[in-house]
């Protein structure tokens, strides 16, 4: 890669870094990238080690922001599960329809179970419901 | 095998889990005042590892927040770092820790036979 196009590289995974810390080490992490570079390091790896420590940089919660950090991610959780629900409240009353066709479904009758690679055959009432939630389905 | 902590009166490891680049940056530091492009050369040489610039500035950060190392005043555009008397302190420590469990090790080859 050659300098210009080495040097546009940097700058702009540079960029990835929060403003604080660009503000702090910018113009030094900017240097040091070339300097690196003329040293024979590949631009590619000193680009690459930059973005996962931007990336680190902005995953680690700081200790000041401890609190926002957990707020946010109650709030990512909170999201996460309403989203969940939101796509499994469609299926439940296709779920509650299709009951009445249970006779027609050989999965559902005793003794006739499909076999499913990795669940350990059904004996009992609650390997049933292991199998059953396996199919993610309910007779 | 269960691993536990034992400080053994030495003093609490605070490098214990902080890497393997906050600690050589430390040992760097514990030879004087030093910028970042001269922190990789010195630990290329002196440990043959060679730290990508992400990891170093992530590790100076962590140790400054730590209080083992601080910042002095910018050389033109290159900021230059020291190492804290608490920083050695805690550098001492863990080299420490290291000695003894290198040194139960290599009783352990030794009684084995290895």
């Amino acid at each position: 890669m050659d300098g210009p196009r080495a040097a546009r590289l940097i700058e702009t995974v540079l960029r990835c870094y929060p403003a604080r810390w660009r503000r702090r080490h910018g113009e030094e992490a900017a240097e040091l990238a070339a300097l690196l570079i003329r040293d024979g390091s590949p631009a590619g790896s000193v680009a690459w080690s930059y973005l996962a420590g931007a990336a680190r940089e902005r995953l680690t919660p700081r200790p000041g922001l401890r609190l926002t950090a957990v707020a946010c991610a109650l709030l990512v959780a909170a999201c996460a599960l309403g989203v969940s629900a939101g796509l499994l409240a469609p299926a439940a009353p296709a779920r509650a329809a299709s009951t009445s066709q249970a006779p027609g479904r050989a999965h559902c009758r005793p003794g006739s179970p499909e076999p499913v690679p990795g669940v350990i055959p059904a004996t009992g009432r609650p390997q049933v419901i292991i199998w059953e939630a396996a199919h993610g389905r309910s007779c | 095998m269960a691993v536990g902590r034992r400080d053994d009166g030495a003093g609490h490891d605070v490098l214990r889990r902080a890497g393997e680049a906050s600690v050589l940056i430390l040992i760097s530091l514990a030879g004087g005042p030093r910028h970042g492009y001269a922190l990789i050369q010195d630990i290329r040489e002196l440990a043959g590892v060679e730290l990508g610039p992400g990891t170093l500035y992530g590790a100076l950060d962590r140790l400054e927040r730590l209080g083992l190392i601080e910042s002095l005043p910018a050389d033109d555009r290159r900021l230059p770092y020291r190492i804290t008397a608490p920083g050695a302190a805690a550098l001492r420590v863990h080299l420490d820790s290291l000695e003894r469990v290198s040194a139960a090790g290599r009783l352990r080859l030794r009684l084995g036979g290895i």
